[in-house]
């Protein structure tokens, strides 16, 4: 049901792809999400988790295999041009033509979503303002830094104020002073223009920060949607203690003892045959990790590694976890975010 | 529609962008080819002559310009046996002048024609240079009609009349395509001039690479710079393949645009796919229309004998770019990479050149190279051509020909489209 709280309703969205080898896969099985207006609605997941595929299809670039997406209202499939009418665009390529200034660029997409003589000019102007490129804005992009050209990139987006903002991964490969104004300006468009927007990234930290609500996304799929609170408190709020034990293999005997340790409810024990770094393969060394929760964990620690240098376990390193969006992803995949 | 035609002029933009390539491509190299294939065609079976030590010719340079001493230059770098006189006359007087003088007058220069010591005889009139502007600078050649001068003297002046004239031409049409494109614009006059300059120079670079000769005849002779009658095959034929030069990079741009995700980007807009992808094509159309109308502008203005079936003409020119465009875009979708679109394109663009008939005429080939031919649109606008231009045809004539370009195009665009991702 499309209410008037409602700006995006995604439902049964799938869209199969074929590998390089011919088989077909789904890319994004059968999603379904509802986005409020004048929310910040982020997709965390992983790389290839399927987050620009589903935008993808919401922004009516490729066609679902099936399922539809409505913006206020409009079916992407069968009302296209109304649908994206409502929709700024800011891709995760960097989408302008290189050889043409800032202004050109601005220019010929304002044209392009109908926009002409005085009206166009004065909104590329407040435009080049926002993303505080006025001075630089008869420059060809392809001189720009690449945090220049992002901001091009988001400043196309914005030009014909849409109700709807689809960002893409918009902090890619920038510099963190780069990536901390991008972020302000997400903050400003929900704030200042009420806009909604529809972010993703694979980036904890920043979903974390300026997200009214999360969906994560693995394989293809939704795994849990809700406020960055809502999904900690799903886990339990407890904290993991990670113990980096390195080539030694811990026995379930083992584990099962350190379980008895006061406020501890449940101990794991998890081999991956990757480097810290992620760039691993199976010829890499083992690294192995015993992975304890606990509600508070600081004050288990000094008990639990007590116990364990009692039990002939050689503790490499120590992490304390609190909960965030991290934990939340490997207790929901068992897998790490960033891997 | 608006959004086609602001698609296709932002792509005119993007092209115009490089203003330098784009006048050397689009205006001097073809109009150099044209001129150095015309001149190639009508001297096809002569030639063969042998170098004669000190061919002596007088000059008398009434315009004492830098034109007719370019002109000059060019007579003297055709046979390295010319000899100027007097104006390269030697220490030891090869010029065979008599005693204590240093200049030829018109009677001198009559007896030395007349005694054989001269070959021949140019004059060079004084209002050379202004003439030569404006498209009708005449040079007089005089030969003694016994003592026959050798073929490629005639053929080194003619061939220097053409070259000067050549690269006037180009200069005049770079400087006035350049006014008429709003994206190139001068910073002052200075600029406009240097330009003009800087494309004389580089046509005339050009040229040198191709040297002319054309057939010889004896006696007096009048060179005038519209007389060009070898150009009535040339200039159509270079027109078509330089048109299908400006259309086929529409196969590395729309491979280009979705790398870059501007072509994602449009998608994304609320504008019809149809009309993101006509306005794409428009703009390459109209880069070969406009290809096709500088050289064949430049042909009428130096009196190219082109028919005069106007009407016509531009619809063969329409039905060929289309039928070209729509080649390139249905060739685009079987490639993966606009490194492949390069390779591809450079392949196609010398395969249906010289095989339709753009380099020589398809007359001169064996009948089952003329048919393979007709594989190539290129043949097609040819036949079209000759027919207007040799045979007096008129638009009926010529129908089969626009027919065949249409249908092979509506054939290409069909595939094409359906076969297009923007994605
Ligand atoms: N056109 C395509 N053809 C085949 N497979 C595709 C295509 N586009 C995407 N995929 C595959 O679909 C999966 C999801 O890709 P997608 O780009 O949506 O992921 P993502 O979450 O946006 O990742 P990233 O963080 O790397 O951008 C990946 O396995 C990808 O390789
Ligand atoms: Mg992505």
């Amino acid at each position: 049901m499309t209410t008037s709280t409602t700006m995006v309703e995604v439902r049964g969205l799938a869209k199969q792809f074929k590998a390089a080898n011919g088989t077909p896969f789904f890319a994004v099985k059968d999603v379904d999400l509802d986005i409020r207006k004048g929310e910040i609605y982020s997709l965390l997941g992983p790389n290839g988790a399927g987050k620009t595929t589903t935008i993808s299809m919401i922004g009516g670039l490729i066609a679902p295999t099936r399922g539809d997406a409505k913006i206020g209202g409009y079916s992407i499939t069968k009302q296209p041009l109304d649908a994206k009418r409502l929709l700024g665009v800011v891709p995760q390529e960097i989408a302008l033509y290189p050889t043409l200034t800032a202004r050109q660029n601005l220019e010929f997409f304002g044209r392009m979503y109908g926009m002409s003589g005085a009206a166009l000019k004065s909104r590329v102007d407040e435009v080049l303002e926002f993303i505080d490129l006025t001075d630089k804005q008869n420059e060809r992009v392809d001189k720009f830094s690449g945090g220049m050209k992002r901001r091009v990139n988001i400043g196309i987006g914005l030009l014909h104020k849409p109700q709807l903002m689809y960002m893409d991964e918009p902090t890619v490969g920038i510099d963190p002073q780069n990536r901390r104004r991008i972020l302000d300006t997400v903050l400003r468009m929900r704030d200042e223009f009420g806009m909604t927007v529809l972010y993703t990234s694979h980036l904890m930290e920043e979903v974390q920060e300026i997200s009214d609500r999360v969906g994560i996304m693995d394989h293809g799929e939704i795994m849990a949607i809700g406020t960055v609170g809502e999904l900690i408190q799903k886990i339990g709020e407890e904290d993991m203690l990670i113990f980096r034990v390195g080539t030694q293999s811990v026995s379930s005997v083992q584990l099962e003892r350190l379980k008895t340790v006061e406020g501890v409810t449940s101990v794991t024990y998890e081999q991956t045959a990757k480097a810290a770094n992620g760039e691993g393969n199976g010829s890499l060394p083992i690294d192995g990790r015993v992975v304890a929760r606990a509600k508070r964990g600081r004050q288990a620690l000094p008990d639990l590694i007590g116990l364990a240098n009692a039990d002939g376990i050689e503790i490499q390193s120590v992490e304390v976890r609190e909960p965030d969006l991290e934990a939340v992803f490997l207790s929901l995949t068992g897998r790490a975010l960033r891997d | 529609m608006r959004s086609i035609l602001n698609v296709a002029l932002n792509d005119l933009r993007v092209i115009f962008r490089e203003r330098a390539s784009i006048i050397l491509n689009l205006v001097i190299i073809p109009l150099v080819i044209s001129f150095a294939a015309g001149g190639a065609n009508s001297s096809m079976g002569s030639g063969g002559d042998t170098a004669v030590p000190d061919l002596i010719i007088d000059v008398i340079d009434a315009s004492a310009s830098a034109e007719s001493a370019a002109f000059l230059d060019v007579v003297r770098s055709a046979n390295e046996n010319v000899l100027l006189c007097p104006l390269d006359n030697t220490a030891d007087n090869l010029c065979v002048l008599p005693e204590g003088v240093t200049t030829v007058d018109e009677t001198l220069a009559g007896t030395r024609l007349e005694d054989q010591t001269s070959l021949a005889l140019i004059l060079i009139p004084q209002d050379f240079s202004e003439t030569l502007n404006a498209g009708t600078a005449r040079v007089v050649y005089r030969s003694n009609e016994d003592a026959s001068a050798p073929g490629y003297l005639l053929s080194a002046v003619e061939a220097a009349a053409q070259q000067i004239g050549g690269a006037v031409e180009a200069r005049t049409i770079g400087l006035q395509v350049a006014d008429d494109i709003e994206f190139l614009t001068f910073a002052d006059e200075a600029d406009r001039a240097a330009f003009g300059d800087q494309v004389y120079t580089r046509a005339a670079e050009i040229w040198a690479t191709n040297p002319i000769t054309v057939n010889a005849t004896a006696g007096e002779l009048v060179l005038e710079s519209a007389a060009f009658n070898g150009f009535s095959q040339s200039f159509p034929g270079i027109a078509t393949m330089y048109a299908m030069f400006a259309v086929f990079p529409v196969m590395v741009a729309l491979i280009d645009e979705r790398r870059y995700w501007t072509l994602q980007r449009l998608a994304m807009m609320p504008i019809r796919r149809s009309e993101i992808l006509g306005g794409k094509l428009l703009a390459r159309f109209l880069m070969g229309m406009i290809q096709y109308a500088i050289v064949f502008a430049v042909g009428l203005v130096i009196g190219v004998p082109l028919g005069n079936q106007p009407l016509a003409t531009v619809l063969i020119m329409v039905s060929f770019v289309f039928c070209v465009t729509a080649l390139a875009l249905m060739v685009s979708t079987f490639v993966k990479s606009s490194q492949q679109a390069s390779g591809i394109s450079l392949f196609l663009s010398l395969t249906l050149a010289p095989l339709g008939g753009s380099w020589w005429p398809l007359d001169i080939v064996p009948s089952w190279m003329r048919m393979i031919g007709h594989v190539s649109p290129v043949a097609w606008a040819m036949d079209g051509y000759s027919k207007i231009i040799f045979s007096n045809g008129t638009l009926v004539d010529v129908l089969p020909m626009i027919g065949v370009l249409l249908g092979m195009g509506a054939v290409f665009f069909v595939i094409g489209v359906s076969r297009f991702k923007f994605e």
